[in-house]
C-alpha cells in the first residue's frame, strides 16, 4: 500500500516483492518479485555483487515500466558454503526440564563467549529491541523465566527490574524474547567453520533442542491459561507456526467476532494502552 | 520460495487471510509517476522492517508513524522492533544491506547508474493490523523526500 500512497504524493516507486500473491492483489506501480525467504529482500548477507544486481534490477523498472508491472527476478539466493543439515556448533547439555531457570542460564553462560566473539567481529549486535543492553542479559533471562513460571503479563516481573524497558507490557515480553533469540542466533554463527542456519533450522533448534524453546513453549501455555483472548495473538509473535503443538499459535477470534475487528480490539491491550 | 504454498500451511493461510480481510480502496486510481532517467534520479530507501536508531521511540504494534534513518548512519546504531517471528533475521544480523541496501545504492551512484542518494532513508513497521493506516505517514515522507530532492523511492519489505 505504501507504494500507492507515495505515488499519490508524487514520488515514483519501485520495490521488492517477497510474496507474489500479495503483490498481485496490491498492484504496486513497479515490483521485482524475488524467490528469497521472508526477511531477506536483497537475497543474501555479505554478497555485494548479488545484492547490487537485485537492487539494479528493481531500480531499472523505474525506466522500463510504462504501466503497473511485476517482473520476476530470475535467480534464487545463493546457498551457504556448506549446504546440508545445520547443527548447533556449541555443545549444549540436554535441557533439564526439572529446573528450567538453571538450564536456561547454563545455555546462556555457554553461548556468551561466542556471542561476544560475533559482536566483536561484526562491530555490532542486534540485541537491544526491548531496551535492555547486552550487558543486562541477566534481566532478560529473568524476565523470560518469570513469565514462563506464571508471573503474569500485566507488569514487568520484579526479578527483571533494572533495564530501561522501552515498551509496555504485555508486548514488551515479545521484544524481551527476541533479544534472547538474537543473542542465541548471533552466538551460534561465530564458531569457526560454522555455517549459517536457515530460518527454519533455527526455529527447529530453538524449539526442539534448547531450554530457551522450553521456556517459550511454557510461556505459550501461560498465555493460554491467562484466559484473555486479546493476549493470544502475542503467542503467534513468540512461537512460529508449526512449533506450537496445541493448536493454532495465533489462536482464533472469539466465536462470532470478525478477525479484523478482534485484532483491532486486541491491539491497544497488547501495547499497554488498555488494561 | 516464496509462494504462499512454500510456507507452513498455517502461515500461508494467515497470509492469504491478511489480504482477503482488507478492502483496498481505489487502487486503480493511483496516478502513474514518471521519474527522471535513473542516472539523473535521487533515490531514497524505504523499508518495512521496523528499523530505527537506538534511542528513537521504538515502533509499537500497529504504529502508524515512520522513522528516519540518516544515510551516513553507523549500522551498529540500528535496532529492529518488528513484531513478527515469521521472517529470517539471521542475514540482517550479519549484514544490514540485505534489508536496507544503503552501501549498494552508493556503489550504483558512484558508478553513475543512479544520480544520487537521499540524505535520509525511511522505515515503517510492517506486520500491521491495518496497512491502510500508513497513508498519513507516506504523505509526510513524500513531502520530506521532495524537499530533499528525492525523485524515487525503493521499497524493501521483510
Amino acid at each position: 500500500m505504501l507504494s500507492h500512497f507515495l505515488q499519490r504524493a508524487g514520488i515514483a516507486t519501485t520495490g521488492i516483492s517477497l510474496i507474489r500473491e500479495h503483490t498481485e492483489v496490491i498492484k504496486p506501480p513497479r515490483a521485482l518479485w524475488t524467490s528469497f525467504p521472508l526477511g531477506r529482500p536483497f537475497g543474501v548477507a555479505d554478497n555485494p555483487d548479488f545484492q547490487r544486481d537485485v537492487l539494479r534490477s528493481a531500480l531499472r523498472l523505474l525506466e522500463t515500466a510504462q504501466a503497473p508491472t511485476i517482473e520476476d527476478y530470475p535467480f534464487d539466493a545463493p546457498a551457504g558454503a556448506a549446504a546440508g543439515v545445520w547443527a548447533c556448533p556449541v555443545a549444549l547439555p540436554e535441557p533439564d526440564a526439572s529446573d528450567l531457570e538453571r538450564a536456561l542460564r547454563t545455555e546462556v553462560d555457554l553461548l556468551t563467549p561466542w556471542y561476544e566473539e560475533t559482536r566483536r567481529r561484526r562491530g555490532r549486535t542486534t540485541v537491544g529491541m526491548s531496551g535492555a543492553t547486552p550487558e543486562e542479559l541477566d534481566a532478560v533471562v529473568a524476565f523470560v523465566i518469570a513469565c514462563a513460571e506464571g508471573a503474569g503479563f500485566a507488569e514487568v516481573p520484579p526479578a527483571a527490574a533494572g533495564p530501561n524497558w522501552i515498551h509496555a507490557m504485555p508486548i514488551l515480553l515479545r521484544y524481551v524474547v527476541e533479544d534472547l533469540r538474537a543473542f542465541y542466533q548471533e552466538a551460534v554463527v561465530s564458531r569457526p567453520g560454522a555455517d549459517a542456519p536457515s530460518h527454519h533450522e533455527l526455529h527447529a533448534w530453538i524449539f526442539e533442542q534448547t531450554a530457551l524453546g522450553r521456556a517459550l513453549t511454557q510461556i505459550g501455555h501461560q498465555i493460554a491459561a491467562a484466559g484473555d483472548p486479546r493476549l493470544v495473538p502475542m503467542r503467534g509473535f513468540i512461537i512460529p507456526e508449526g512449533f506450537w503443538k496445541s493448536g493454532v499459535t495465533w489462536g482464533t477470534p472469539p466465536a462470532g467476532e470478525n478477525p479484523v475487528a478482534f485484532i483491532h480490539r486486541a491491539q491497544p491491550y497488547l501495547i499497554g494502552e488498555e488494561a | 520460495m516464496v509462494r504462499l504454498d512454500d510456507l507452513h500451511p498455517e502461515e500461508a493461510e494467515g497470509m492469504r487471510r491478511a489480504v482477503e480481510r482488507f478492502q483496498f480502496p481505489e487502487l486503480s486510481s493511483t496516478p502513474w509517476v514518471t521519474p527522471p532517467p535513473l542516472a539523473e534520479s535521487t533515490i531514497a530507501l524505504v523499508t518495512s522492517a521496523g528499523l530505527h536508531r537506538r534511542g528513537d521511540r521504538p515502533f509499537r504494534f500497529g504504529d502508524a508513524g515512520y522513522r528516519v534513518i540518516p544515510d551516513d548512519i553507523d549500522f551498529a546504531e540500528l535496532v529492529q522492533t518488528q513484531v513478527s517471528v515469521n521472517f529470517d533475521r539471521t542475514h540482517y544480523q550479519q549484514d544490514v544491506n540485505v534489508v536496507l541496501p544503503r552501501d549498494r545504492l552508493h556503489e550504483l551512484a558512484a558508478a553513475g547508474e543512479v544520480g544520487g542518494v537521499s540524505p535520509w532513508h525511511y522505515s515503517v513497521l510492517g506486520s500491521s493490523p491495518n496497512p491502510l493506516n500508513l497513508e498519513a505517514a507516506a504523505g509526510d515522507m513524500a513531502q520530506r523526500m521532495r524537499d530533499s530532492g528525492v525523485d524515487s523511492a525503493m521499497l524493501s519489505p521483510v
